[in-house]
């Protein structure tokens, strides 16, 4: 288990790693004209803004470059001039170099030193030209923010003003942009700037080149351009033509590829919340109610470990995700047996009693839980390697959290596999479940047995906790709504069988995000939900019945 | 009937059960005595939230004799009682809403925020209050006889059929808080006025439902004790013990359970009728999974099989919950989930079986 993770951080540092160097090839034209920039460069920019209204822009786009240029006390100038200008701060004086205007006084616009005598001259008012030049500067500087949403925010002004652009800058930003509303907006940005060209030649590249980067906004876009232009060339008309129906065909297969993914991560959620249920129901025969809880604690235990680390190792916080496996794990196999030993024991020949008991357990432990925790939802900061994700495929985005869930799914299934058919553990629990008597004759223990067993089913729903965390709100009650669905899984997988739930979350993984994104998630539940009364009513052991001799 | 005793419970016998019925009828007369005729202040004085609150109980009551039908008889444990009491509960909430849009004219206000401007004409059939209890009626016995028919043909009992039960009441609940359907989503249907011309704000008219409820629930369990003690009763006995046994001496056990488990059905969907009118609004969470547990868990608290048992631990339970719930709320969970356990491991037939027990032990020291 080990290895694997070692193995999953190693390519995520290797994916920032490559990030990094394009990033560097990539900006490298832009930053060595201003690496280490002489006092002499700030002064001509200040200088030209003050004198030339014909600068203005090539001013304009030289503090951006600044700005964003790798130097931070360039930055920080770059910055401030910036804000200065648009605080309506800086003065052009006659004698003497320009200065802001600051809280108590006035500084150097060229050192931001204090400046000691008088300033009498009005600040420069900006002009119209320049107020909209410099919002559009200040959006370009946001394009590398760190904020997500102030870098939304910016590449929605750079879509509006995309004829101003520094086009460039907006393809520096849009090779780091790691969020995919940001980058879709950045691409539309230079497709409407060459569609609004005046060649006709550029137009044809345009559409052109945009048919070979399809998404979803290219493709309004194009459609757009068709009912605004009727007047086109015949030679336009037919790029136009060519580009929207490839546009078209690698949207559906992105669009089908997509939603395949969503299956699967559905998927994976559902196999690693029915798995400990299905050894507990399946093995022993005990219907736990309070499954969901379990997954809900390990999501608080989760949650615990993530605050340990934030008070006590903020350095190694990413890893809280991590850390908190064995730590859910083991919580929730104590919990787990605690429960055997005290109720589960005394009803192992009545399920249906188990059933009600395990529900007080559970409402006990919503209770309490609210009372430790509160009822609200908790928050969670997602791990910087799971943050974002990557545009596998025109309107194929995956988000590294569902791979994370998915991948952690299988892992997880792989080990419990493992350990119910290949370790002698394994094989005791199913002797016990196969032929109880023999299996005591032969001096199995099966007590405890049935206890390790529930163990292990609760730690795994921990273990689904876990997971949840990163894609799920987590709150109270938040195993009730987990805990029909991982019945459903069990019945139609057939109870005990490993395989039988890998396979049948798998298909209602698979069917409900088939039907989700045309009637809506209700719609998909109940017809989830009749397929597995249909399927039943043929196999009423579910589809991998377990052959036992009770 | 000597054959029908032997193979029931003891407390089946005839002599033991017929007080309940008696008892249910004597509330119903004490509520409006109590009510109207000693005067707000007086010790005896019953006042609305009492009288309301009792006959609440009633239909959970109610409630819970239909799952005891079932599952106490017939060895079935549904966990969609809900479904039925919200089917109920939602065709006596048309009802209303029919009756308050004819008393006002005011379109009900999720109407108007639907951007409706008219009645809608599928509401319309649950004008008349007979109508409308009829259909209801109708519809539970529909919906429950296409589930039967699916699980019992299929011979999916025991968990299983519960785990269904239990998902389909999750779907009909995710289902009513669609606010497309057009029920009011999360909401649901209130603002009613009156019932067959009665005001429902004035308090005779909700001391005359709380009564009404208490002589349902008593004709109700009369009906239900004489059919267990039918032939009919015998054979869900013996469906309950060994259905395939009783299946291969030609008896069509898929008929049995049907005909019980929709009339089950029926006696859940009265309770919703008479339950809306006197909490004045229903809405999806009246089929949340969580309360069709609970009714479950009222059953087994009060002793299964038993029909009465099921009327014992509904009232018992609920009492329980209305007072705890108004003195420490945050008790209540750990109180019910406790007493759950206590009954579950300890005290397998509940407390009328224990209490049954404890006098045959008497009986033989």
């Amino acid at each position: 288990m080990k290895s694997l993770f070692d193995r999953l951080r190693g390519s995520v540092r290797w994916r920032c790693w490559l990030q990094h160097v394009l990033i560097a090839c990539l900006c490298a034209p832009v930053l060595q004209a201003q690496a280490a920039m002489p006092a002499q460069e700030r002064l001509s920019i200040v200088v030209s803004i003050c004198t030339d209204p014909g600068s203005y822009r090539s001013a304009m786009d030289r503090v951006v470059q600044v700005v964003v240029g790798t130097s931070p006390e360039d930055a920080d100038w770059g910055k401030t001039f910036l804000e200065r200008l648009q605080a309506v701060a800086l003065i052009c004086r006659e004698q003497g170099g320009p200065v802001f205007k600051v809280e108590h006084g006035h500084v150097d616009a060229v050192t931001l030193e204090p400046v000691t005598d008088a300033v009498d001259e009005l600040p420069m008012v900006p002009t119209l030209v320049l107020a909209r030049l410099l919002k559009n500067s200040q959006a370009e500087t946001e394009l590398f923010s760190p904020d997500v949403l102030t870098r939304r925010a910016a590449a929605q002004r750079m879509s509006q003003a995309y004829a101003q652009i520094n086009e460039p800058l907006v393809r520096l930003a849009l090779s780091k942009a790691a969020d995919a509303e940001v980058m879709e907006t950045l691409e539309l940005t230079l497709a409407k700037r060459s569609l609004a060209s005046e060649s006709a030649d550029l137009r044809v590249g345009a559409i052109r080149a945009m048919g070979s980067a399809p998404s979803e906004g290219t493709r309004t876009l194009l459609k757009n351009y068709q009912e605004d232009r009727p007047d086109m060339g015949p030679g336009e008309r037919a790029a136009l033509t060519q580009s929207l129906s490839q546009i078209n065909r690698v949207l559906w297969v992105g669009k089908a590829a997509s939603i395949i993914f969503s299956g699967l991560s559905y998927a994976g959620v559902l196999l690693i919340t029915a798995l400990g249920l299905s050894i507990v129901f399946g093995l022993l025969g005990v219907i736990n109610l309070a499954h969901g809880e379990f997954i809900m604690i390990g999501a608080y235990a989760t949650f615990v470990v993530e605050k340990w680390l934030q008070a006590h190792a903020p350095g190694w916080f990413d890893a809280y995700v991590f850390l908190a496996i064995p730590f859910a794990f083991v919580v929730c196999a104590l919990i787990g047996m605690v429960l055997e030993m005290t109720i589960i024991r005394h009803l192992y020949k009545r399920p249906l009693e188990t059933l009600l008991a395990t529900w007080a357990v559970s409402i006990a432990l919503i209770k309490l839980v609210q009372i430790l925790f509160g009822s609200q939802n908790v928050e969670f900061i997602t791990p910087s390697f799971l943050q974002g994700g990557v545009q596998l495929y025109p309107a194929l985005f995956v988000t590294w959290n569902r791979v994370f869930a998915i991948a952690l799914a299988l892992v997880i299934f792989a080990a419990a596999y493992a350990l119910i058919r290949h370790t002698r553990f394994g094989l005791l629990i199913r002797a016990t479940t196969q032929r109880r008597d023999t299996a005591r004759a032969l001096g199995i223990p099966a007590p405890s047995i049935d206890r390790m067993a529930f163990g292990l089913g609760s730690g795994l729903a921990g273990l689904a906790g876990v997971v949840l965390t990163q894609i799920a709100s987590v709150n109270p009650s938040m195993g009730t709504s987990f805990v029909i669905d991982a019945f459903m899984v069990v019945v139609l997988g057939g109870a005990g069988s490993l395989v039988g739930t890998a396979v049948s979350s798998l298909v209602l993984g698979e069917v409900n995000q088939l039907i989700e994104p045309f009637y809506g998630a209700v719609a998909a539940k109940v017809a989830v939900l009749l397929l597995i009364v249909l399927i039943i009513q043929r196999r009423p052991q579910g589809l991998f019945a377990l052959k036992t001799r009770g | 009937m000597p054959t029908a005793a032997i193979s029931l419970r003891p407390s089946f016998r005839i002599s033991s059960q017929l007080g309940l019925p008696a008892l249910l009828v004597c509330v119903a007369l004490v509520l409006p005595l109590f009510n109207a005729v000693f005067p707000p202040g007086h010790p005896l004085h019953l006042s609305l939230f009492v009288v309301n609150l009792v006959g609440q109980i009633m239909c959970f009551a109610l409630l819970a004799l239909a799952l005891d039908f079932v599952w106490g008889l017939l060895g079935v444990l549904s966990l969609g009682h809900g479904i039925f009491f919200g089917i109920g509960g939602y065709v006596m909430g048309f009802h209303l809403l029919n009756s308050a849009y004819a008393d006002t004219q005011v379109l009900p206000d999720f109407m108007q925020f639907m951007g409706w401007s008219t009645f809608p004409a599928a509401l319309q059939p649950f004008a008349e209050l007979p109508v409308a209890v009829l259909l209801g009626l109708m519809m539970a016995v529909l919906v429950g006889g296409v589930v039967g028919l699916a699980a019992f043909r299929s011979r999916i009992n025991g968990v299983y059929f519960s785990i269904i039960t239990q998902a389909l009441t999750y779907a009909l609940m995710l289902l009513l808080f669609n606010n497309d359907l057009g029920l009011g989503g999360n909401n649901g249907l209130t603002g009613f006025t009156l019932l067959a011309g009665f005001d429902l704000a004035h308090e005779s008219t909700q001391v005359g439902l709380a009564s009404l409820s208490a002589v349902v629930l008593a004709a109700v369990f009369f009906l239900l004790r004489w059919l267990a003690l039918s032939s009919f009763g015998q054979a869900m006995v013996a469906v309950r013990d060994d259905e395939a046994r009783l299946r291969f001496l030609g008896f069509r056990t898929d008929r049995i359970k049907l005909a019980a488990w929709c009339l089950s059905a029926a006696v859940a969907a009265l309770a919703g009728m008479l339950y809306v009118p006197q909490v004045g609004i229903i809405n999806p969470g009246i089929v949340s999974p969580m309360l069709s547990v609970e009714i479950a868990v009222w059953v087994a608290i009060g002793g299964r099989g038993t029909l009465i048992g099921a009327v014992l631990g509904a009232v018992i339970l609920n009492c329980l919950k209305f007072w705890l719930s108004a003195e420490i709320p945050s008790a209540w969970p750990f109180v019910l989930a406790g007493i759950t356990l206590l009954i579950t491991v300890a005290l397998q037939n509940g407390l009328w079986g224990g209490l049954q027990q404890l006098r045959a032990l008497r009986a033989t020291a």
